[in-house]
């Protein structure tokens, strides 16, 4: 099969469906929430994923932009041609699944207020800039990361003064996250979160940390996190209950010597991480 | 409960915090784009083949990817919802937090707000028809009109209370 079918049925699939992962949690939150309303919500949501599966249609109206991560390793090379038919293949799967219209037509004024309008085509949103990531054995393995609005709102990348307590660090997480949590809408959340020595760093972690993330295996670190958050009682779509959030995914890079971090949080909505990934 | 579209006052009385509702007729979907320029129509006298009272506005885009709620504490979204209500909008809904002064405003105007699950392949299911009513140029963003059957949603402001306190 060529790269650029590849990456389309790739896309598609991120768009459409959860993963193993997340069906399981969603299961586990269910058997668990005692509020009646919150325990629809999350029976809504789970067999929403399946009919969207099962039709090959997105999962939620605001399909995402593409955001797009490459892991090479071994002997593989990365051309000019091999992004092209990644871009190309992203393009397919706009159109195929079909992903919102909402491409930003115009300069770069005219993209800032809106006032040019929209591209009315699917294949008309552009991906992001491609991060890659050097990693062990012969592989070439691309991630497709579909991403909403709403937690982009919610998200925040800011600086913490650790003051060398990792207490400190954690605590200011809880209530930046919390503060998201409360104002997303869309719950349960994965809270993604990545720390390191600059803003671009910090988002950069924050997008690994939802490629690698587990539902099924949390660090201590994580598990408090989503435990402190669930105690605001959000709750699913905001009516109360026990899961305001159903895991975080933490990634830590090199950090600066220094009294700062920079921590990168999303509030990654329902469906998100929405990803797929396929080796190349 | 059911709830059949144009709703009257008297409907919105029944309603407290934590209904469950389902909501059956041709509805309004509108967003950050479309929803001040609507109320600025209305209030200067225009769309007179907008009919507002007793309607439902859905904070939705409208798209090939299908329907579901967005943030209806976006600036330009809530900022409508009381300019709205006492133009006759009865049932507002999306999803998210509303302020205090919000959920006030909807009092005063016999009119709540719903949250409804952002459960787009479901909701497929439940949309009879869809057409633009205003403003094409906007696209996915332009006030359209569905016809739907059974979108079910929680009430999660009315009468002054909150859902979210």
């Amino acid at each position: 099969m060529s790269t650029v079918e590849l990456v389309k049925q790739t896309l598609v699939k991120a768009g459409t469906s959860f993963s193993e992962g997340k069906i399981r949690a969603y299961q586990r939150a269910i058997a668990e929430e005692e509020n009646e309303h919150s325990k629809w919500v999350l029976e809504s949501i789970l067999e929403n994923a399946i009919v969207a599966d099962k039709n090959h249609s997105p999962l939620c109206d605001d399909s995402g932009i593409p955001h797009l991560f490459l892991e090479i390793g071994g002997n593989r090379t990365l051309s000019a041609e091999l992004i092209a038919d990644i871009e190309e293949g992203v393009r397919q799967g706009l159109k195929e699944m079909p992903g919102r219209p909402m491409g930003i037509l115009g300069d770069d004024k005219q993209r800032l207020d809106q006032s040019a309008g929209l591209d009315p085509r699917s294949e008309g949103v552009e991906p992001s800039p491609l991060l890659i990531k050097r990693v062990e054995g012969d592989v070439l393995r691309l991630h497709i990361i579909m991403q909403g609005g709403g937690p982009a709102i919610r998200g925040i990348t800011y600086r913490v003064f650790h003051r060398h307590s990792l207490q400190t660090v954690i605590d200011e997480i809880v209530a930046r996250a919390s503060e998201g949590v409360a104002q997303l809408g869309c719950t349960p959340c994965t809270v993604a979160i990545g720390i390191g020595r600059s803003q671009f760093e910090a988002a950069s972690l924050m997008m690994e940390a939802q490629v690698y993330g587990d539902y099924d295996r949390q660090s201590d670190l994580e598990e408090e996190i989503t435990r402190r958050i669930n105690e605001t009682d959000v709750g699913p779509l905001g009516l109360h209950g026990k899961h305001s959030v159903l895991a975080t995914f933490m990634k830590v890079g090199p950090q600066r010597a220094s009294g700062v971090r920079i921590v990168s949080i999303r509030p990654c909505c329902c469906f998100e991480p929405r990803i797929a990934s396929v080796d190349l | 409960m059911t709830i059949t579209t144009p709703i009257t006052r008297e409907v919105i009385q029944q309603l407290r915090v934590g209904d469950k509702i389902t909501i059956c007729g041709p509805i309004y979907t509108g967003r950050d784009a479309v929803l001040p320029k609507l109320v600025a129509l209305k209030e200067s006298g225009g769309g007179e083949d907008i009919p507002l009272e007793g309607s439902v506005v859905f904070h939705t885009a409208v798209s090939p990817a299908g329907v579901g709620p967005t943030s209806s504490n976006k600036l330009e979204i809530e900022s409508s919802i009381g300019p709205l209500s006492k133009l006759g909008v009865r049932i507002h809904l999306g999803k998210g937090k509303l302020s205090e002064e919000t959920v006030r405003l909807l009092d005063q105007n016999d009119s709540i707000y719903a949250v409804i699950p952002p459960v787009t392949a479901l909701l497929e299911s439940q949309i009879r028809s869809r057409r633009v009513v205003a403003y094409p140029e906007e696209g996915m963003e332009a006030l359209h009109e569905l016809q739907v059957e059974g979108f079910t949603a929680i009430v999660a402001a009315a009468h002054g209370e909150s859902i979210y306190k």
